[in-house]
């Protein structure tokens, strides 16, 4: 249960192409001879390492059309790990690599295999599997932190330069006790344990001292793909996440969340759980968003003990189907010569609070001049025209009008010299109009924790902060006139 | 010299590179110096130390190198002051790491065993009570070593347990888990070297558990069988143990698991997992209070580990409704907006590697659990949007769930698969990326994978790139891959040829107007392709070729590329098993080709071409050219390696050696091989006349055969060391001899025998003469080659024959014989006969030493001062000698029936005479090869 070597590889577009760090553990690779005998496959030399990934990524060499090493399609790209052809002729391979490529940063690792090499086990046969793919998504969170972005060069620089000694400490010979510390933070420096007879968790390196405070805060968000066409159903999903930060004194100080649904809520589904949760009633992992609940399914409450960590955390995360989208749109383009003529409705569903932090609609136009005479009129709100992007901004504001529709009308004429930016998918009337949008203190399931409900057992009575909010995310209203470039299957977002 | 913050980069960045300008020894012992020097800081040591942290056994290739090194690092550990604690711990590091990878620990070596105790009184230390806070970290990673160390050798700390158990429950500290991985591994450890031993009791088990005594050092067989375990067959301890207190103390790990991060409670999950597979007398319920919190996990380290688990007790831990559940979680998880890529892709894969309880197979093959159904996988249906590791992911998911649930071709949820594919080729139609492109046909590929043999799904595919192609051609390397693939994969699937039936039908029905020279590119590389299919007519494709080189600019255009790719369509045609329906059809156009090409290449190709289809049968064209590889894989070095491939080249052509390679050296004529064709009965009357008679019969004693060793040279060139097929070929003074046949010799090797061959002379004229001879042969690599021997030279004394007689003729009637022979020839009978004499002095050696020495085999008639000697000389003449010892002189009375042999007859005489002492050694330098002239 340990990983050979681990890489972390920047790159842009396939070009400079820069190893970035490179960990490797001889004592595993001492097992890794032993366990796999007349099969063993050295680790290639880290000057060869960025070139062997970039193939098996289909990143190498991206100004040639065809590569047969990179683009043959046999090559498994179905599974998460890779495998890396080594040796002149090809014929050997280091196996399994685990990769995570985030924009143009690739950290990749290779896990030890301690069951007989050939034939070659299933990957859930292998515990070194988990293993890695956990230490490269807290790697994951270290450089880049949770926002999902990449971050920027001079902050990864920094964050790489501590890494060999965080690495010291979280994974010093090759197995992993503990995940990296997120975003680059490195553990500040804490009152140490009172010692006594209490163990100190190894995933709390001290004590909190001073004011007790509880923050949890609900943020959910809400996908959409809506097709205003009667052969497609229009789907929207929700999912949501609790996080917690515990400003609490005591080596295991007991604290309890609760969330609650409405009395008609459908219940959450899929929830996931973070370790330092220690105890789960078995009716909160019922429902599951892959089979048809009936309406016995168990709605709340939704108790979570736990002894929280000092750094913030995800306590749990859950899907939940919800009856109506929060935004519906409907959005219709008549195409004529060099013009587009656009029809956009949006309608606020009424259960909905009507305070937005922001709302905007975005209309890309692909495949297309740019664009020429924009004449476009709204009803509420403002536009901006980037004729640069072929883009269409409507800023809603906070608030719709009290009718909670608002619509766009108008006619682009598409006359520049130069083409536009091009989308295969959006070729002819095929065309999407994206939503983004955020609502403080609301959630879409129902979902809440009264800050009433969470308990914390501790000698001093805690400050308890509880936010919750409705996000946005891949929210898509298509234009009802055009083909939408999805199949006509079950799709499920 | 570089700076150490420039060199240890560069090492660590290719050793082998970096070692190719200085030896590992002088780079250790330079690292080593640095280390031990007090200026150093500790950050530079640290980076210096990173090299033995990565690569110890690069720098110690050897153990006793492992051991130097150790103690070097131990000292220079125990000189490090007691502040500099990030250097102690990596220090420590390198140390294990150092005695772990050369084999140190495994031997025993002092230095392990020295270390084993500084590291095992270290971690003694507990909550640091002595040390202080300033040895935490110390004191952490001397607990990493060992177990590292145990991991390694495993068993090392099995008569520790009750040390380890003791430190294990005093340890308050976050270092808690360290102590407590430790005491698990050892007695995970511990136990499985227990099931290994016979004759385990009570009292055996309680003195392990109870154990306080040195570090246990294995065999190393043994310790290799420790570290590899198969959950498939775990050997078990007898049932008859006590296991209260070993039960016990699970229980309390167990439930103190909570304090570890995921990664380290994970692995203690495993390691209970494993020791109560191996103890029989402790149920699996003992988890039973971890399940629920382990089911509703985010952490994919716990729930692989909870995999593990139902994995390892299957029923007997876990009911029917907890596997229904657990696969329901999976395919929740497989989907769940908040887990990473990654995670996803893993749980599918634990879905179809899922341990069921009552499983069907147990190949290890992917295999879908009985309970899944397309309805549970409805949300795991993939879409244009999904990255392309998922979107394949998910379609070879349901690709396998639908053909599970025995669907029909127009079921409802393979025709969503199908449209899902033809979505992402309604992409690829629109100038898709890249990525969409090489997505798109991988996802076809998983998909036929599958439903190949769905006969209308399959020919919808066919219909659909069909199309596709006609509008994108640059797809042609994909679409070839793609067959080529599906081919593998597939011997008797004909979809590969459906395919290149289409594409070639969509090709040649092409309007001249829309080809270009870059699309006519691809269509060729596609032609191509069809043309090595057996089972698709290919007269279409030639007409089509015919068709744009005779009604197009192609011709005075002079792209090489294009030509050289129509000719690569040849080259398969010429291949083609209906080669004979198309005979006529592809000659013209080779013809076409090497007239109106304006590429003499292209030309000279094109004619090469037609001569091999109009001279050779198909079997024989065919096997010249199939030599080239086929496929594609040839690397193209050379413009010829594109029509005809470079191995092609060098096959057909003969290359010229430098030097000489081969031999011919006169061998020792042991096997007089005299030519005696009669074998009729004569009477003494008429042996004369008979004699004469046989001379007149065309081909009679007409020829000589002299034997040679055909050997290397002896400079060395190892490709010519084994050669095969070799043919030799004589070149002779035709005016005298005939022409001589060329020999064949199958094959020389250096280390053999030399091979002898035999060469045939037929003289018109018995003069000497010399040889010109050379070889064409062929090395093991396949490459033939032409080569001059040195000339041989034929003596005149090497064409003398014994007179052609039957055998067993006696002296006297062979000296009959030489009477009248010498009657007749001083009579003028034939009319070129001569008589003439010789007179010599005689030297040291006696004349009858000179006889023998050279006239032996010839000598007819012996009296006292009197010899008579007969060659013969093929293809009819005669040398008589009659000799006689006078006093001082000897006369040598000479009569042939050839009077122009006289001068050479002369010549030898004289140099056997002469140089009497010469021609001894003569013989002796013509066997070594070194031939001396007459």
């Amino acid at each position: 249960m340990s990983i050979r070597a681990l890489w972390v590889i920047t790159h842009e577009k396939g070009e400079s192409v820069k190893l970035q760090f490179s960990r490797r553990y001889p004592t595993v690779e001492f097992r890794a001879k032993t366990f796999a005998g007349a099969h063993y496959v050295s680790v290639p030399e880290d000057c060869d390492i960025a070139q062997l990934l970039l193939t098996e990524l289909g990143l190498a060499d991206p100004d040639k059309p065809y590569i047969v090493a990179r683009d043959d399609c046999s090559r498994e790209q179905r599974s998460p790990a890779l495998e890396l052809r080594v040796g002149s002729s090809g014929g050997r391979t280091v196996w399994p690599v685990l990769t995570i490529v985030q924009g143009g940063l690739i950290l990749a690792c290779l896990p030890l295999i301690e069951v007989p090499p050939d034939p070659r086990p299933p990957l859930p046969s292998m515990a070194s599997i988990s293993q890695g793919l956990s230490l490269l998504s807290s790697l994951q969170g270290f450089l880049c932190g949770t926002g999902g972005k990449a971050p920027e060069p001079e902050v990864l620089v920094s964050r790489l330069a501590t890494l060999p000694s965080v690495l010291m400490q979280v994974c010093p010979l090759g197995t992993p006790l503990d995940t990296l510390p997120q975003s680059g933070m490195l553990p500040a420096a804490l009152a140490p344990g009172p010692g006594g007879a209490q163990k100190q968790p190894a995933w709390k390196t001290g004590v909190h001292r001073g004011r007790a405070v509880v923050s949890v805060a609900l943020t959910e968000m809400v996908r959409s793909m809506q097709y205003g066409n009667q052969s497609k159903q229009d789907l929207w999903d929700v999912h949501g996440t609790v996080t917690c930060k515990c400003e609490v004194e005591g080596v295991l100080p007991n604290v309890t969340v609760t969330l609650t649904l409405p009395p008609n809520g459908s219940p959450l589904q899929d929830i996931l759980v973070h370790p330092c949760v220690t105890s789960l009633d078995s009716s909160i992992l019922t429902a599951s968003s892959v089979e048809d609940n009936d309406g016995s399914a168990f709605s709340g409450p939704y108790k979570f003990p736990f002894s929280p960590p000092l750094e913030p955390f995800r306590l749990c995360s859950y899907t939940s189907q919800v009856p109506v989208p929060p935004i519906l749109g409907s959005y219709h383009l008549k195409s004529d010569d060099n013009q587009l003529k656009l029809n956009v409705v949006l309608k606020l569903h009424e259960s909905i609070r009507n305070s937005f932090e922001y709302c905007e609609a975005h209309l890309p136009f692909f495949n297309r001049n740019l664009m020429g005479n924009v004449d476009i009129k709204v009803t509420s709100g403002q536009l901006e025209v980037s004729k640069e992007k072929n883009l269409i901004v409507w800023f809603l504001g906070q608030k719709f009008p009290k009718s909670r529709e608002v619509t766009l009308e108008g006619t682009i004429h598409f006359s520049g010299h130069f083409a536009g930016p091009t989308d295969p998918m959006c070729t002819d009337i095929t065309a999407y109009m994206k939503l983004y949008f955020r609502i403080p203190d609301l959630t879409l399931s129902g979902c809440c924790v009264d800050q009433h409900s969470v308990q914390v057992y501790s000698s001093t009575k805690p400050r308890i902060i509880t936010t919750r909010e409705l996000l946005s995310s891949e929210y898509y209203v298509w234009n009802s006139t055009g083909d939408t470039p999805v199949s006509s299957g079950p799709v499920i977002l | 010299m570089a700076s150490w913050n420039q060199r240890i980069p560069s090492f660590l960045l290719s050793p082998t590179q970096f070692l190719s300008c200085t030896t590992s020894e002088t780079f250790l012992a330079e690292l080593l110096d640095k280390l031990r020097d007090d200026k150093a800081n500790d950050s530079k040591k640290i980076l210096l130390l990173s090299v033995l942290l990565e690569h110890p056994t690069v720098l110690c290739p050897t153990t006793s190198a492992g051991e130097e090194t150790a103690q070097e690092l131990v000292s220079i550990l125990n000189f490090t002051p007691q502040k500099s604690i990030s250097l102690k711990c990596h220090l420590m590091l390198a140390i294990a790491n150092v005695l772990i990878c050369t084999s140190c620990l495994a031997n025993r070596s002092k230095v392990a065993e020295d270390y084993l105790n500084f590291l095992f009184t270290s971690i003694q230390d507990t909550n640091d009570n002595a040390g202080g806070p300033a040895l935490h970290a110390v004191r952490g990673t001397a607990c990493e070593c060992l177990l590292e160390m145990e991991t390694c050798q495993p068993g090392l700390l099995s008569q520790k347990l009750e040390v380890l158990y003791y430190l294990k429950q005093q340890e308050t500290t976050v270092l808690h888990q360290s102590y407590c991985t430790l005491y698990t591994q050892a007695l995970r450890n511990a136990i499985q070297i227990l099931t290994q031993q016979k004759d385990v009791d009570n009292a055996k088990f309680r003195s392990v558990l109870a154990g306080n005594e040195g570090f246990a050092w294995q065999s190393d067989k043994l310790a290799k069988s420790t570290l590899s375990v198969s959950m498939a067959q775990v050997p078990q301890l007898p049932t008859t143990l006590d296991f209260k207190e070993l039960k016990s103390i699970m229980s309390l790990i167990l439930e103190e698991s909570y304090l570890m991060t995921s990664p380290a409670q994970a692995a203690l999950l495993r390691g209970l997992v494993e020791m109560v597979a191996m103890v029989p007398g402790i149920s699996p319920a003992i988890f039973k209070s971890q399940l629920l919190r382990l089911f509703g996990t985010t952490n994919v380290e716990l729930m692989h580990a909870t995999l593990f688990m139902k994995g390892t007790f299957t029923d007997s831990l876990f009911t029917a409704e907890d596997e229904h559940f657990l696969l329901k979680r999976l395919v929740g998880m497989a989907k769940h907006p908040l887990l990473r890529i990654p995670e996803k892709l893993f749980y599918m894969d634990c879905i179809l590697h899922f341990p069921e309880n009552r499983p069907i197979s147990s190949s290890g093959e992917e295999c879908l659990p009985v309970l899944i159904t397309p309805q549970l996988t409805l949300s795991l249906f993939p879409t244009v949007f999904n990255d392309s590791t998922t979107m394949l992911c998910r379609l070879n998911f349901l690709c396998l769930v639908h053909l599970e649930a025995n669907e029909e071709e127009d079921g409802q949820g393979l025709g969503y698969l199908v449209d899902h594919v033809m979505a992402l080729l309604r992409i690829v139609d629109n100038h898709g990326s890249r990525e969409t492109v090489v997505t798109s046909f991988r996802a076809i590929f998983v998909f036929l994978l599958h439903f190949n043999h769905m006969e209308n799904l399959s020919e919808k595919l066919v219909h659909r790139l069909r199309e596709l192609y006609s509008r994108n051609c640059h797809l042609a390397p994909n679409l070839i891959n793609l067959t080529d693939r599906i081919q593998e994969r597939f011997e008797d699937s004909l979809w590969s040829v459906r395919l290149l039936k289409a594409l070639q039908r969509c090709i040649v029905g092409l309007p001249p107007s829309q080809l270009t020279l870059q699309s006519l590119a691809w269509h060729l590389k596609i032609l191509a392709r069809v043309a090595q299919e057996s089972q698709i007519a290919q007269r279409s494709t030639i007409c089509f070729l015919l068709d744009i080189l005779v009604n197009s600019n192609l011709c005075e255009r002079r792209s090489w590329h294009v030509g050289a790719a129509i000719l690569a369509v040849c080259r398969n045609l010429l291949q083609h098993p209906t080669l004979n329906q198309m005979f006529i059809e592809l000659a013209d156009l080779l013809q076409h080709m090497s007239g109106h090409y304006e590429d003499t290449d292209i030309q000279d190709h094109a004619r090469f071409y037609y001569t091999l289809l109009t001279n050779l049968s198909w079997e024989k064209h065919a096997g010249i050219l199939a030599k080239a590889p086929v496929g594609g894989q040839a690397k193209v070095r050379s413009l010829s390696a594109i029509t005809a491939s470079e191995e092609l080249g060098s096959c057909l052509t003969v290359l010229q050696t430098d030097s000489c390679v081969l031999q011919l050296i006169k061998a020792d004529k042991n096997d007089s091989q005299d030519v005696v064709p009669s074998t009729e009965v004569l009477t003494e009357k008429n042996l004369y006349e008979v004699y004469q008679e046989q001379l007149k019969t065309p081909g009679f004693a007409s020829e000589v055969t002299l034997t040679y060793s055909l050997t290397h040279v002896n400079t060395t060139d190892p490709r010519f060391d084994r050669l095969f097929t070799i043919c030799l070929h004589f070149d002779v003074d035709t005016s005298h001899y005939m022409n001589v046949d060329d020999i064949y010799v199958p094959c020389l090797f250096r280390d053999r025998k030399p091979h002898r061959v035999s060469v045939t002379l037929k003289p018109f004229h018995p003069y000497p003469t010399s040889l010109q001879v050379s070889a064409i042969f062929t090395t093991e690599d396949g490459q033939s080659w032409h080569t001059h021997l040195p000339d041989v030279k034929v003596s005149f004394r090497e064409i003398f024959l014994p007179v052609p007689l039957p055998p067993g003729t006696s002296l006297q009637r062979k000296e009959d014989v030489f009477d009248r022979i010498w009657d007749s020839v001083t009579s003028g009978e034939p009319s070129a006969s001569e008589t003439s004499l010789f007179c010599f002095k005689t030297g040291s050696n006696t004349l009858a030493d000179l006889i023998e020495k050279n006239f032996q085999g010839y000598v007819i008639a012996q009296e006292l001062n009197r010899w008579k000697v007969l060659f013969y000389l093929p293809p009819l003449f005669h040398v008589l000698l009659a000799i006689r010892e006078g006093e001082d002189t000897v006369q040598v009375s000479i009569a042939t029936d050839n009077w122009e042999l006289l001068p050479h007859v002369n010549s030898y005489l004289q140099n056997i005479t002469a140089h009497r002492n010469a021609t001894a050694d003569e013989e002796s330098r013509t066997r070594t090869g070194i031939r001396v002239e007459f």
